[in-house]
């Protein structure tokens, strides 16, 4: 148990009677680059907030390096060893870049000035203008530089790219993989750019109201998962487990599937249905298939609440 | 690292405070040598040779009419900064991810304004005291205006201190500066009209919520006055409200989400 970074198990959040999470189950290898991709509202930044001991879970557990952020002791041992970035990038606005950084360096004692030094020329950032009067771009790396020098085992970034322009997201992304992916460290990152996750990211979850609609590999994503659309009367319900969800678009059905989509068309046409299409999926398509479905599925029972797929083995 | 942020945040108020309350305390204590001829001001300090008891009781009473409050305002202004009020505007998140408790993070704040409130209380009132002592030649801290002079700053703090207590609260409650400086002064000013409300009518004599020490100080110190007892009981009442405020604050922030 102990041996992921990241593990909830069950975990859950409502703010009254509204749930935010739902009964969250993931485990985050060490060394993975985990996207977490979801609408506004999914529970992503809830999920990441109770990971860090700023929501208190309502049911369930998380552990972050084996620790439970709910204990005080426990939860100062993990914010010594992750680095977050907020969504709100919202810093004391008197301060200088500069000052921020020799704040933190007090804080952590991993800090490395030489990665601040570096990611401050990187990034481009004037290092000795006041927070508050950085444009959104800048004000977000700096956020950025902070986590990033902690030189942290573990990174938790809330939409870190949210208000910066094109090169610098690559910059930062490059940045990313260069220090941190290629040093084997854990990255948790919420995101609703898709192109971004599929650069940086080898394992994906996608959240929907608060239940992980599904969890795999991107290469796994990539090589098997699969869009198949047929045409015929009765085709609401699917046998085959490994449908992800099915979409009624007029007259058409179509189906996302994990794997083996030829087995599972050959069902489809047992049934009497026409196939017109099997098609490799990007994570967008994916994406945009899970979270806007009109008939949700289990695997084998479309037309239920979705399950979480997993393909961790 | 967080007490350094704190002295960041409150050095300009500190230092306003600091100034003012130091102008006034030393203009209070030249004002008897002051006098105006032809249109110029001018200072003369044989009063303070020729009568220097009864010029350094108007001085001390000058003084103490106006800075009995400083006490009272350090700690709302200063209060005001507290953690608590980081989580409108939203830097909390920021702070309450470092590798820092929360109650750490309140009790730093807390010293670092008593130490400002106490800089606040005692600089002006011992530099009046001082120059007091220079203009009369008399240094005796045995006497009644120089030995209540050089006590009063405490007693100032002691008043502080819950009020401190109170402004880390209710901006904890509050969630903002703003919010924990209205309220604060809100429950202080309503206490205190309360009181002299039901005092006559209904014969009660309810407690000074926290000033008893330096009511005290003013009428045990006016010409002619008959010395009265220290308000012991007022004095526990501010040291168990100075201690008790923060720690409700501690256990508010303790179970807060954000």
């Amino acid at each position: 148990m102990s041996d992921a970074a990241i593990l909830t198990e069950g975990l859950s959040k409502s703010f009254g009677a509204q749930a935010a999470v739902s009964e969250l189950n993931l485990r985050i290898q060490p060394g993975a680059v985990y996207g977490f991709l979801g609408r506004n509202g999914a529970g992503k930044t809830t999920t990441m907030r109770m990971l860090l001991g700023l929501v208190r879970p309502t049911k369930g557990r998380a552990r972050v390096l084996g620790l439970d952020p709910t204990r005080e002791a426990e939860l100062m041992r993990i914010l010594e060893r992750v680095a977050f970035v907020p969504q709100r990038k919202q810093l004391y606005g008197w301060a200088t870049p500069g000052e921020l950084a020799r704040m933190n360096k007090g804080y952590f004692p991993r800090w490395s000035d030489e990665a601040a030094a570096r990611l401050a020329q990187r990034l481009e950032i004037p290092m000795n203008m006041a927070f508050k009067k950085l444009s959104i771009g800048n004000q977000s790396k700096v956020a950025l530089l902070l986590a990033l020098a902690q030189e942290a085992e573990v990174l938790i970034l809330d939409e870190p790219t949210a208000g910066l322009d094109p090169v610098m997201v690559d910059e930062i992304l490059r940045t990313l993989i260069e220090d941190h992916v290629s040093q084997g460290r854990t990255i948790f990152v919420s995101s609703h750019h898709m192109g971004e996750v599929e650069q940086i990211c080898d394992w994906v979850g996608i959240l929907e109201g608060g239940r992980l609609l599904l969890e795999s590999r991107l290469e796994e994503i990539r090589q098997e998962f699969r869009l198949v659309i047929a045409s015929g009367e009765g085709l609401s319900a699917a046998s085959s487990t490994d449908v992800v969800s099915a979409t009624t678009d007029g007259r058409f059905r179509r189906y996302v599937v994990a794997r083996e989509a030829e087995r599972f068309a050959a069902e489809l046409r047992g049934q009497g249905a026409t196939i017109l299409e099997i098609s490799p999926l990007g994570l967008r398509e994916l994406f945009l298939h899970l979270v806007r479905k009109e008939d949700p599925c289990t695997p084998g029972n479309a037309g239920a609440k979705a399950a979480p797929v997993s393909s961790f083995s | 690292m967080y007490a350094w942020k704190c002295w960041r945040e409150s050095r300009a108020r500190f230092i306003f405070l600091l100034i003012m309350f130091t102008v006034t305390a030393l203009l209070f204590t030249l004002q008897p040598g002051l006098g105006e001829r032809n249109g110029w001001w001018y200072f003369d300090r044989s009063e303070y040779i020729r009568n220097p008891g009864p010029t350094a009781h108007v001085v001390f009473s000058m003084i103490l009419s106006v800075l009995w409050c400083s006490g009272f305002l350090s700690a709302v202004f200063l209060g005001a900064t507290a953690s608590g009020s980081e989580i409108e505007p939203g830097t909390i998140e920021y702070l309450w991810t470092r590798p820092r408790t929360r109650a750490s993070v309140t009790w730093t704040h807390w010293g670092l304004c008593v130490a400002e409130i106490v800089i606040v209380a005692v600089v002006p009132i011992y530099l009046a005291a001082a120059l007091l002592g220079i203009l009369t030649r008399r240094w005796d801290s045995s006497g009644p205006v120089i030995s209540a002079l050089l006590i009063a700053p405490w007693l100032m703090v002691i008043v502080g201190l819950p009020v401190l207590g109170l402004t880390t609260l209710m901006t904890a409650l509050r969630r903002s500066a703003s919010g924990g400086l209205i309220y604060t002064s809100g429950v202080v000013i309503a206490y205190a009209i309360l009181r002299q409300i039901i005092i006559v009518p209904l014969h009660l004599n309810p407690p000074t919520l926290f000033a008893g020490p330096l009511v005290w100080l003013m009428n045990n110190n006016q010409f002619g006055a008959t010395p009265i007892a220290f308000p012991w009981g007022a004095l526990w009442r501010a040291v168990f409200l100075a201690a008790a405020f923060p720690l409700a604050a501690q256990y508010l922030l303790k179970r807060a989400e954000v």
